[in-house]
């Protein structure tokens, strides 16, 4: 046996299988994130799709029908749908002034007092944390037209049995205020986020400058908060939808008349409440096509303005 | 002390292992119980009560055991469904009246008279209970927890307005509602909604002797003299005499336990809650549904039956026996008597612990005797019923805002509804 020689056959088999080893490494170190997220985000995405195009109760041993668009016209045919669409509107774009903007000047007055903000910041979160049916349940009991503690109060001023749920307009004013109240503290908190990443070097400066409070604002913090706004803004959106819910499920269950309903009710009541899967699965692309189109449009009409960099 | 390494266990234990599987255990497997699974949405003293009965049954068949799972009221048939689809373990679902059509249609439920005995036990319920359960002549449900509509009040209200006799018609009724508002100013009276106002609408118009669904669920059949007549008077209790307020029932029902409204008309499933609502407040009464005028009393049963589902063999046998036990004439009146339901027995008052428990408690007695005047619930087809009844809905939104009258209003949502459940469920 000629030992002098080294043999090339164990290193040639060897550095292609830890080079291959290398090459998965990053995917063993991502699987508990990738396995979860395609078994229980993606493949229900693609599965709804499927199921959007077919007629089928889920069951197995019962054949499924190719439908086509059927069930997409099922549900834009729906006596559901016009309304539906008009309020899910409504609530987004009653979510920008209420869960957007305003929540920012209260981050920045917060922000202002230092460590003397932290019982604001309790206060404010506080909605946050109470789940969404307790405070739907307390305030169905508040609104209670003969019991409740504001027709006391009504009943004071000469008025009766007076329940703004009962009216198309006040329902929708009542979820809307509502949602608003238990998402403000969590926004407040996103842009106190996003506060606290700004130097406070720079604000220092401009104040040697002569800079005012108002300049200080508009020239430095709000450039500098676009980022956390964006964010802000595309999260309250695409959930603004989902989180009205709770309190349109617990207080009018979509009405008076369809006002309060929205897309995402819809599409519950379609599939669970009428075991609709096909359509139910149209409304529910639908409502992902929707949002994916708003989102879309955002990110190209505002990332340009988003300063990323002090 | 001794280091027993994992191998040296794995050796010792592998033997062991195969050698407990090659022991004569058909004995034991011979024994195991049969598991039935049991969907309900009983919760609280209803709930306790229920797997009183189970227990019992349990003890009077020593090799069943009856794993009940309790879900929401509306959450269970979308969860059926999905057990269903999982393929999980189900064999007797409770199942909301409205959803009856909607389960016969598409899951595999098996009719009742697959048990040859079936005719002498569902013949222990009293006729007008077993409709609901009834398709192409065929029994798929049995009835098990129903309610009837009749009117709670508050007889210290009514007292304070003059009124010491229960009313007993519609005009009646308005008339104790309006002397309540006028003299002590609360509200007086609210009616019963359900199921987005669908069985209120319902409860009127058979009361007034009208029909409400066709048969199969397919056509609304309230555009009559009936319906609209029925419908106008609930649209005028808010309107135009203003004593029904605008609410929904878990605010009505709150706000009647609060003491602050004289009549309301529930189902008489809610009487030991209402019992303990109003006790150290105020004195409880029950009537009887109010009637319109003369015309006989007809009022539509609220509640659940149960459902087979169980596959062939001896799992479904001991689930037949559970409805054979559950449809007794002594366990129907415990349960009616521990809950509130109505007794479901052709004759209740024939066991004599009922007879004494009816002798001892007169608040349940006007349920007792409207019994006979109790028809199944109609069905909406199985396909738009949510959208159904959404127009039924806003019709009484329209109603009570006084934006027309039933005349002018019923025509059109009949209409619509028609269309909306043709369109949906092809012939």
């Amino acid at each position: 046996m000629d030992v002098g020689q080294p043999s090339a056959t164990p290193l040639a088999v060897v550095a292609p299988r830890r080079a291959r080893f290398r090459g998965l490494l990053p995917w063993l170190f991502l699987a508990p994130l990738l396995v979860p997220l395609a078994l229980f985000v993606y493949w229900p995405l693609l599965h709804t799709f499927f199921l959007s195009f077919v007629r089928w109760n889920l069951q197995p041993g019962v054949p499924m029908e190719f439908v086509g668009l059927a069930n997409y016209d099922g549900v834009l045919a729906s006596t559901l749908f016009a309304d539906a669409a008009w309020n899910s509107l409504i609530y987004v774009l009653a979510a920008i002034p209420l869960k957007v903007l305003l929540p920012l000047p209260v981050a920045v007055f917060i922000w202002s007092l230092g460590t003397a903000g932290g019982w604001y910041r309790t206060v404010l979160f506080l909605p946050t944390l109470i789940s969404f049916v307790i405070v739907a349940v307390v305030v169905g009991w508040m609104l209670n037209p003969i019991a409740g503690h504001v027709a006391a109060l009504l009943a004071n001023v000469g008025g009766g049995f007076g329940n703004p749920l009962a009216s198309p307009d006040g329902a929708i004013v009542t979820i809307i205020l509502l949602s608003g109240w238990k998402v403000f503290g969590f926004n407040v908190l996103l842009y106190l986020a996003g506060l606290a990443s700004i130097r406070r070097d720079l604000i220092e400066a401009m104040r040697l400058d002569g800079a005012s409070d108002w300049t200080i604002l508009r020239r430095l913090i709000w450039p500098l908060l676009t980022p956390t706004t964006f964010f802000v803004l595309i999260a309250t959106v695409i959930f603004s939808l989902q989180q009205v819910f709770t309190p349109i499920d617990i207080l009018t269950e979509g009405g008076p008349e369809n006002g309060t309903t929205n897309f995402f009710y819809m599409v519950y009541q379609l599939a669970f409440r009428t075991f609709d899967i096909g359509r139910g699965a149209a409304g529910t692309v639908l409502l992902f096509g929707l949002l994916l189109v708003i989102t879309l449009i955002k990110l190209r009409a505002l990332d340009k303005r988003v300063h990323y960099q002090q | 002390m001794t280091r027993v390494t994992r191998a040296a266990l794995l050796r010792r234990a592998l033997p062991a292992a195969i050698g407990a599987g090659l022991l004569p255990a058909p004995a034991v497997r011979a024994q195991a119980p049969i598991e039935i699974t049991y969907y309900h949405w009983q919760t609280g003293v209803a709930g306790r009560s229920l797997r009183g009965l189970l227990d019992a049954f349990q003890a009077e068949n020593p090799g069943v055991v009856v794993r009940d799972i309790f879900k929401q009221s509306d959450q269970i048939t979308a969860e059926i469904q999905s057990v269903v689809a999982a393929r999980r373990p189900l064999d007797v679902a409770q199942v909301l009246g409205r959803n009856v059509l909607f389960i016969q249609a598409n899951l595999p439920v098996v009719p009742l008279d697959e048990d040859r005995a079936a005719g002498e036990w569902l013949g222990r319920f009293a006729p007008n209970f077993l409709g609901l359960g009834d398709r192409g002549g065929r029994p798929y449900a049995m009835p098990h927890s129903f309610g009837t509509p009749v009117a709670y009040l508050n007889l210290d209200l009514l007292a304070q307005a003059g009124i010491t006799t229960p009313p007993a018609t519609w005009a009646d009724t308005i008339a104790a509602a309006l002397a309540v508002r006028e003299r002590t100013g609360r509200a007086g009276i609210a009616h019963i909604q359900t199921g987005n106002r669908d069985y209120g609408v319902m409860t009127l118009v058979l009361a007034n002797g009208g029909r409400y669904l066709s048969p199969d669920g397919r056509r609304a059949l309230f555009n009559s003299p009936e319906g609209i007549e029925a419908l106008q008077l609930w649209g005028d209790l808010v309107a135009r005499h203003r004593v029904h307020p605008v609410a929904n029932d878990q605010q009505l029902t709150a706000a009647f336990r609060a003491g602050q409204l004289a009549i309301h008309v529930n189902t008489s499933a809610g009487l030991q809650p209402a019992i303990a609502g109003a006790e150290g407040r105020f004195r409880l009464g029950i009537a009887q549904y109010p009637t319109f005028g003369a015309k006989p009393r007809r009022v539509p049963s609220s509640g659940a039956v149960m459902m087979l589902f169980s596959p062939e063999g001896p799992r479904r046998a001991a689930t037949l026996r559970l409805f054979e036990f559950l449809s007794r004439r002594d366990i129907a009146n415990r349960w009616s008597r521990e809950t509130g339901y109505i007794p479901l027995s052709a004759e209740p008052l024939a066991d004599p612990a009922m007879a004494r428990y009816v002798e001892e408690t007169p608040l349940v007695r006007p349920t007792i005797a409207q019994m006979p005047d109790t028809v199944s619930t109609d069905v909406w087809a199985p396909n738009g019923a949510v959208e159904a009844q959404t127009e039924v809905s806003n019709l009484v939104s329209a109603l009570w805002a006084g934006r027309g009258t039933a005349a002018d209003l019923v025509p059109a949502t009949v209409a619509r509804i028609d269309a909306i459940l043709s369109r949906l469920n092809p012939a």
